[in-house]
């Protein structure tokens, strides 16, 4: 736990704590949402109060009138899409920048997460699981990225060899060649951030969902969303397939294996949706 | 005196962007026919020297059968609706079958042993298959491994270039 602590604490450019999701998150998950308590969480950050008023305007759901107030935008589009608005916005923030020690380049692991995200949603919906959770966890499921990203330049020679050679997978390689890898990160970094445990451990585990010792499933939902993306060409970065492919996380979803080529065709029918939103 | 041709005027080539799904064929020689990313899908392209038209065609998974409908509306996404539709869409543009030189890359593979994430294979397998029964040989190919690849063609020269992801060389697949 020092270790990754210490990785967290020298890394230089993570984004601001995004305050406003973790308790948004919380308010939602009650039966009864308070609009009110809401609406004056997201005011206090502007650019998320303009961006959700620019996707109620825009030609998905624009009325007859324009919406000028927050309260109004939560009627006309609801408190799920709202969160996925603010969600949206905060991964752009905090993921959208190249992550060269991994290969990855500019807007490409925000297009990895946000493709997971959507994937997440979609599985959990089936399987009865929180979507809004799923969606969160899948978008975030990479943020370990953002801190290692630095102490993986220079090692491209070794992760090479730890896949290549010694057939490791890379969240391994990273294990090897660091000390620690970017899920335990991760879910310390939000952990850290304080979101719910449900996010943190199944960010934690999105490799191994079935270590996961309370949500399991949150964290299998996270693994093969992972896994979708990658499989409809939004895998980037270096040995970008270097992943472990675990039948175990599909039993602990009720799945049969069959069904995957099935939720990789509706995640491209959701990505539609969602590039609307971002065109918006 | 002939009119200059269009790549003369402006002095680059245009870029022809293939999604995720999708497909294009152009006979216009100042295209570069481009996909991004394929991982576990497979890029294939295709390029009539004679005719001078070239195709790709990037698809996601095998087979249409696990949705027709689908198959109909969007063929580029399974390789065996996919791969006549671009033969097809070629035609259009004068190509003939039996000059067509077909390079394919992609189909990256996760380490799996329980054979269902295999995704890439099967859809190698399938392409394969495919091209077999109709006769047709494959000139170039570099498919499986761990990493995505971006790969273009030159639709004057029927040169097909090849990036791996996360590299900043850029290699020859086909010299055309």
């Amino acid at each position: 736990m020092e270790r990754i602590d210490e990785y967290i604490r020298n890394a230089k450019s993570l984004p601001p704590a995004p305050r406003v999701l973790p308790e948004l998150m919380q308010l939602l998950r009650k039966t009864d949402v308070d609009s009110s308590k809401v609406v004056d969480l997201v005011t206090f950050d502007p650019a998320l109060t303009a961006k959700i008023l620019q996707v109620c305007n825009s030609a998905v759901y624009a009325g007859v009138t324009q919406v000028a107030d927050l309260r109004e935008a939560l009627l006309r589009i609801g408190f799920t899409e709202v969160f996925r608005i603010v969600a949206s916005v905060i991964g752009e923030q905090a993921l959208s920048a190249a992550q060269s020690g991994y290969g990855i380049g500019r807007g490409e692991l925000r297009e990895h997460s946000a493709v997971a995200a959507v994937a997440a949603q979609i599985v959990a919906e089936d399987r009865g699981l929180d979507p809004q959770q799923a969606f969160t966890a899948g978008l975030l499921h990479d943020i370990g990225k953002i801190v290692l990203t630095k102490a993986l330049e220079g090692s491209y020679e070794k992760i090479i060899e730890e896949t290549e050679v010694n057939q490791r997978s890379l969240i391994e390689a990273e294990k090897a060649v660091l000390g620690v890898d970017h899920a335990e990160v991760g879910g310390r970094l939000l952990a850290q951030w304080k979101f719910p445990e449900a996010l943190v451990e199944s960010v934690t585990y999105h490799h191994d969902p079935n270590s996961a010792p309370s949500y399991p499933q949150l964290a299998a939902c996270v693994y093969l969303a992972n896994m979708i993306a990658a499989f409809t060409g939004h895998g980037f970065g270096f040995q970008a397939f270097a992943m472990r492919g675990r039948s175990d996380a599909l039993e602990t979803l009720g799945l049969k294996g069959d069904e995957l080529p099935l939720y990789m065709i509706r995640t491209t029918e959701g990505l539609k949706k969602i590039t609307l939103l971002s065109a918006a | 005196m002939p009119a200059p041709s269009l790549d003369a005027i402006t002095g680059f080539e245009q870029k022809l962007i293939v999604g995720v799904a999708d497909l294009a064929v152009s006979s216009n020689p100042t295209v570069m026919i481009t996909t991004y990313s394929l991982g576990s899908c497979l890029g294939i392209t295709i390029y009539d020297p004679v005719a001078k038209v070239g195709g790709m065609l990037h698809a996601m998974l095998p087979d249409s059968t696990i949705d027709p409908a689908k198959g109909a509306s969007q063929p580029a996404m399974f390789i065996d609706t996919g791969i006549p539709a671009l033969f097809r869409a070629a035609y259009q543009l004068k190509a003939d079958k039996h000059r067509v030189q077909i390079c394919i890359a992609g189909g990256a593979q996760v380490m799996d042993v329980s054979g269902f994430f295999s995704i890439g294979k099967r859809n190698y397998e399938t392409l394969m298959k495919l091209l077999g029964q109709h006769g047709l040989v494959v000139r170039a190919e570099q498919v499986g491994g761990l990493v995505s690849r971006t790969i273009s063609l030159n639709v004057r020269t029927g040169e097909v270039r090849l990036k791996c992801s996360g590299q900043a060389q850029e290699g020859i697949l086909w010299k055309g």
